[in-house]
């Protein structure tokens, strides 16, 4: 689907050659840094310098005009004054450039009239050509294989994660959480004012990128709706969808005669939207990331039936019964664990009773040693009444207990498991007192493909969207209801 | 009141919906108190009367509704009652006569709408009917074309659907001639985009079917 635009985007995402317009030599200006980012990010291509006034910029020289660059020129950043938007646009078409991305703003987003006058011309411009336009008021694109960062250099490793985002400032704050939760991108783009290119085109081209394998959207109008929805509905029916509306509040005060139209506001109309197009809503940037890491974490497995794990030490009860509500709340099941686990952990901890129905509290293994936690661990990850594993894992708890090596061996253990047991596992790190130490094995666990979180909410909740997927149905899957076929049936693939 | 010229009648609304295959309780127009026990008669009592009246949106508040009408004295009555009222709430409002239509028995009451969305066009609503609509606004929307799954899935969401899969002892609603009743709506609406906004309200919902009590279009 959409394989047209894979040819389309190509000089947009791997440009072999690309010219910032707006460079000086002599002030700290947005092109300088862009040329700066490009440079130490390692970009793939010739790049070119320009700027009127000409001079050096390390060991580039920057051309005083576009039309000077020796040979080809695939893309454009442009920073540059508003004035001279057009001229440039001029300067593009003569050199045949495929894209060019304004991060020059002050457009309809500041000046509703002049500002989308000024769009229209741009666009009937770049129409005298097959010029296309990113923005203007936008960062562009990041595309860590081609080695294009934003414009703050930051540069995460290559991933399967896809995202567009009508802002800048989102955008980049994708890519710093994504390098920090190990959220890896394929492509990403912002896309401002997206006056040519702009939402759907996008989405479009992640649906037909054989390396976006989830995509991810920040979204806060369209100007075309129709189309949107149109695309939505495409896309989401061969990948995951997932997307924050935001500007949800503005008041749906629109004179209505009818009792629909008086209840049919702008944020009720995108749920239904994004619903009716298999999309997933999210509703803030935690849900956004939360909801991408477990896709890319989890790949094609799915399930709600959870196991929980409520502590591993000392303080497991109460922990137990908050993460069961947690769960619940986000619309996961709790099913009672099979009564040879049951047996098994009494067996093994030397206590009987409820504690073992699900949630589960193994804080007794405390006082057998690290081996008895493990097979307490491995009899739960194993039953086949659950799909997926939630352990909580306080650090504050577990260090004064097991040292900062037996920490480790925990973690170590769980990485070991998650891949012989074949059964996702998440793990719940609760921020506290010893941070540098959570953070630590926050990274090693998400290295061993165990998504972490820092509430039993988040991950829950981030479980449940998971599993609202629409691919899974369109594709005559359903939510497996019997335990017996879960993972026999689902071989754990991840992204 | 609502000076628009934009506003169909019930009759004329109900004329169109009922072409285009949606159930609806058939009303017919009566332009004197002759008429409207004759029509009364032809149909059969317990009927309905309603203003007929491209200027008066909300017809109940000005007196211009009345229920249950057993025999051609209570209709003639009421007729002289339901105009008179209304001259006296609207003065100026441009009266045709009165509907006169069956009674319906009471079923579930649930509404389904459409209204235009500036940027997705076409939505079509759907909720419990009465009071529930109205203050708790427990509706769902889909955009314009619905198919038959989002049908199934707007009826669904609301949180007053058990209400619909029957409670204490009640039947249930046919949920599927209320999901067809949907996507009829949505066909009706994709065919004639002047049309601005459209309450079914009611619609009664029944075990075995669903019908239109009241209709209202508005046109662009």
């Amino acid at each position: 689907m959409f394989e047209d635009k894979l040819k389309e985007f190509e000089p947009i995402f791997h440009p072999r050659s690309l010219a910032v317009v707006g460079a000086s030599a002599t002030s700290v200006k947005a092109g300088s840094l862009w040329v700066w980012s490009l440079k130490s990010a390692g970009f793939a291509g010739r790049l070119y310098p320009v700027g009127a006034k000409g001079g050096q910029l390390g060991d580039l020289q920057i051309l005083p005009n576009l039309r000077l660059v020796p040979g080809e020129v695939d893309y454009v950043i442009a920073s540059i004054p508003r004035q001279s938007v057009l001229d440039l646009l001029d300067d593009c078409l003569v050199k045949n450039v495929k894209a060019v991305q304004f991060f020059t703003a002050g457009f309809s987003e500041m000046d509703p009239q002049e500002g989308r006058e000024l769009e229209r011309q741009m666009l009937e411009r770049a129409r005298k050509g097959n010029l296309r336009i990113i923005g203007p008021n936008c960062i562009g694109v990041y595309c860590p294989e081609h080695r294009i960062p934003f414009l703050m250099g930051m540069l995460g490793e290559s991933g399967s994660v896809g995202f567009i985002s009508q802002s800048g400032g989102i955008a980049t704050k994708l890519v710093t959480i994504g390098m920090e939760r190990h959220i890896k991108y394929s492509k990403g783009v912002s896309l401002g004012n997206g006056i040519d290119l702009d939402a759907s085109d996008f989405l479009q081209y992640l649906a037909a990128d054989p390396m976006t394998k989830v995509i991810g959207a920040y979204l806060e109008g369209t100007r075309n709706g129709t189309r949107l929805f149109q695309t939505m509905k495409e896309v989401a029916r061969v990948k995951p969808l997932i997307v924050w509306k935001a500007g949800r509040t503005e008041a749906g005060s629109r004179a209505a005669t009818s009792h629909t139209g008086s209840l049919a506001s702008s944020a009720a109309i995108w749920s239904a939207m994004l619903k009716q197009a298999g999309a997933i809503e999210v509703h803030n940037l935690e849900e956004l990331t939360d909801t991408m890491l477990i896709f890319q974490q989890l790949g094609q497995w799915r399930g709600i039936r959870a196991a929980i794990i409520g502590g591993l030490a000392d303080g497991g009860g109460g922990n137990s019964v908050a993460a069961g509500d947690a769960c619940m709340e986000s619309g996961l099941k709790v099913p009672p664990l099979f009564s040879e686990t049951k047996d098994g952990l009494s067996k093994l901890l030397g206590e009987v009773g409820g504690i073992f129905r699900n949630p589960v509290d193994v804080s007794q293994a405390q006082f057998r040693g690290l081996a008895a936690l493990f097979q307490a661990i491995d009899l739960v990850v194993k039953d086949a009444a659950t799909d997926v594993v939630l352990i909580q894992e306080d650090i504050d708890i577990l260090l004064p207990i097991y040292s900062r090596q037996g920490v480790e061996e925990i973690n170590e253990f769980l990485i070991e498991l998650r891949s012989r047991r074949n059964k996702p596992i998440i793990v719940v790190l609760p921020p506290g007192s010893a941070e540098p130490e959570r953070l630590q094995i926050g990274q090693k666990l998400l290295k061993g493909s165990i998504p972490t979180f820092s509430s039993m909410e988040r991950a829950s909740k981030a479980v449940h969207k998971f599993n609202q997927c629409s691919c899974w149905q369109e594709a005559g899957q359903g939510l497996p209801e019997d335990a017996a076929q879960v993972n026999s049936m689902t071989p754990q693939q991840p992204f | 009141m609502v000076k628009s010229q934009n506003l169909l009648t019930e009759v004329e609304s109900k004329e169109l919906l009922s072409k285009a295959g949606i159930p609806v309780v058939e009303a017919k127009l009566a332009r004197s108190k002759r008429e409207a026990t004759a029509i009364s008669r032809e149909m059969g009592f317990p009927v309905v009367l309603k203003i007929s009246s491209p200027d008066v949106v909300h017809k109940s508040d000005s007196g211009g509704v009345r229920l249950g009408l057993a025999n051609a004295t209570q209709v003639g009555k009421a007729y002289s009652e339901i105009i008179s009222s209304v001259r006296k709430a609207y003065p100026e409002a441009q009266i045709e006569g009165v509907s006169v239509q069956p009674m319906a028995p009471t079923g579930v009451e649930v509404i389904v709408g459409m209204s235009k969305d500036p940027q997705f066009g076409p939505v079509l609503m759907f909720g419990l009917g009465g009071i529930l609509v109205e203050v708790l606004k427990d509706v769902s929307f889909r955009i314009v074309p619905v198919t038959e799954r989002d049908a199934r899935e707007m009826i669904k969401e609301i949180k007053g659907y058990p209400v619909l899969q029957g409670y204490r002892g009640q039947k249930p609603v046919n949920i599927p001639a209320l999901e067809n009743l949907i996507v009829k709506v949505s066909q009706f609406v994709e065919k004639n985009p002047q049309i601005k906004e459209l309450d079914l309200n009611p619609v009664f919902a029944y075990p075995d079917e669903v019908v239109a009590v009241d209709a209202r279009i508005i046109l662009e």
